[in-house]
């Protein structure tokens, strides 16, 4: 029975079917709201389920230099990765599987997505992947150094590694976010999501109007689908995380209503950090995203750091 | 009922992909023109595609030049099925003033399977988005076919 529990947990609740919906619909939002930003009708909201069903119709090509084996299953590993990432991140104070030191994990399984889109891109034996590949490297390397620094202070607020820890101290102390050492962590974290989940301002390794979307320019058809639900499941992942981080502790104490509340935080912060972003910046080149996240990003987690550090 | 989902799919989510076989550049600035936020190509799903493996569409614009005919072939294999070629422009159609050209071997129908022609020199942009719009209902279609 514990066994059953636990599959459908990791199949559907927190797991694969939850973030693949919630993460779709979240990037439908976001296509809608920047349409509106620039006043046109846009896309319906589940325009991505429609991009992910056609591309699951269309034809899958193998190129010849490709590594066949890998070039089949980096899409399939970073899917996994980010379900399992889920069902460690708490929702309203409950999350699938919990242990003493969460964040190390979350940190670790949030990097094999990066590493698979490197791995499948360079399997796939293009020179267009190969530059994109080298641009995820770089563009890994500068966010990576401001989510560890953003993780380490919430972690140092609380005292400990937990994110069942983290969310019980905020609900019973209120939102970190609104602790005022915390403001610079959050905003660096804000900032830290388009990177990671790669979009617009900072998807250097996908400059679709550059180098043909990088790794991912011989995919076609089912992976290439599964690649897209992977940006999509991304971006779900990272703003939950950061509502469990910041906003945790608003409950209304009904489990289906508190999913959907946890839904619409994930949507107001998305519109926040991605969209607006999207719809008014221009995109950087890879020594300016690099520059930018170890100068302001990372000096912004460290005054965080700095001022929990000294009890503040 | 998977089947009639994706066929949906693939009427509601066309990715053009655009390459130009020796065109004047007239076409190609009229089909940017037609994407962007005035025109709103992106209520009908349509996104440009950077490469022909993302592709659903193809957009040729231009008579089909000895130069071009080699990667226009090429580029045409590379797009997995189901696909849509659309003519835009005269050019490809006819090859417009270019024609009996020592340098242009066009029409495109001598070339691949052209499913829809868009006419005009150029066409306006309600004109291309009207071709994209009834290319998705043939890449319905093809889709119906591919799945029997």
């Amino acid at each position: 029975m514990e066994i059953l529990f636990a599959v459908l947990r990791i199949l559907f609740f927190p797991g694969l079917l939850f973030v693949a919906v919630g993460g779709l619909l979240l990037s439908g939002i976001d296509r809608k709201v920047l349409a509106r930003m620039q006043r046109r009708v846009g896309p319906p909201i589940v325009q991505p389920f429609y991009d992910f069903f056609k591309l699951m119709g269309k034809e899958t090509i193998i190129p010849h230099h490709a590594n066949r084996t890998v070039y089949m299953w980096a899409p399939i590993v970073g899917m996994v990765s980010l379900a399992v990432t889920m069902l460690f991140i708490p929702i309203c104070g409950f999350s699938a599987f919990s242990g003493t030191a969460d964040l190390l994990v979350v940190l670790y399984l949030l990097t094999i997505p990066a590493v698979c889109l490197i791995v499948g891109g360079s399997a796939s034996g293009s020179p267009f992947a190969g530059v994109g590949i080298s641009r995820e490297m770089v563009a890994m390397m500068s966010y990576e150094l401001p989510l560890v620094l953003v993780l380490l202070s919430v972690a140092k607020q609380v005292g400990s590694l937990s994110l069942q820890d983290i969310a019980a101290y905020q609900a019973a102390n209120g939102c970190i976010l609104f602790h005022w050492s915390m403001i610079p962590a959050a905003i660096a974290m804000l900032l830290v999501i388009p990177a990671e989940a790669g979009c617009h301002p900072f998807d250097v390794a996908e400059a679709e109007t550059e180098i043909c979307e990088g790794p991912l320019v011989e995919y076609s058809g089912a992976p290439l689908g599964v690649f897209k639900l992977n940006h999509a499941m991304k971006l779900f992942v990272l703003t939950a995380l950061f509502c469990a981080l910041f906003l945790g502790g608003i409950t209304s104490g009904i489990a289906p209503v508190d999913v959907l509340i946890i839904f619409a935080l994930c949507a107001v912060v998305m519109i926040v950090c991605v969209t607006l972003l999207h719809g008014i910046c221009a995109r950087l080149r890879v020594e300016q995203v690099f520059k930018f996240y170890w100068t302001v990003v990372t000096g912004l987690a460290l005054v965080s750091l700095i001022l929990v550090w000294f009890g503040l | 009922m998977f089947k009639n989902l994706i066929a949906d799919s693939a009427a509601k989510s066309p990715w053009v992909y655009h390459i130009n076989t020796g065109s004047c550049n007239g076409c190609d600035i009229e089909l940017v023109a037609a994407i962007t936020p005035r025109f709103d190509a992106e209520r009908f799903g349509v996104k440009l595609a950077g490469t022909p493996r993302h592709a659903d569409i193809v957009v040729v614009t231009g008579p089909v030049t000895a130069q071009s005919k080699e990667r226009l072939i090429r580029t045409l294999e590379q797009v997995p099925e189901p696909r849509v070629i659309v003519a835009m422009g005269t050019c490809p159609n006819s090859c417009n003033v270019f024609k009996n050209s020592y340098s242009v071997c066009g029409p495109l129908e001598n070339f691949c399977h052209v499913d829809v022609s868009i006419a005009g020199c150029s066409p306006k942009p309600e004109a291309v988005l009207a071709g994209i719009v009834q290319a998705t209902e043939i890449l319905k279609q093809k889709r119906k076919e591919m799945a029997k």
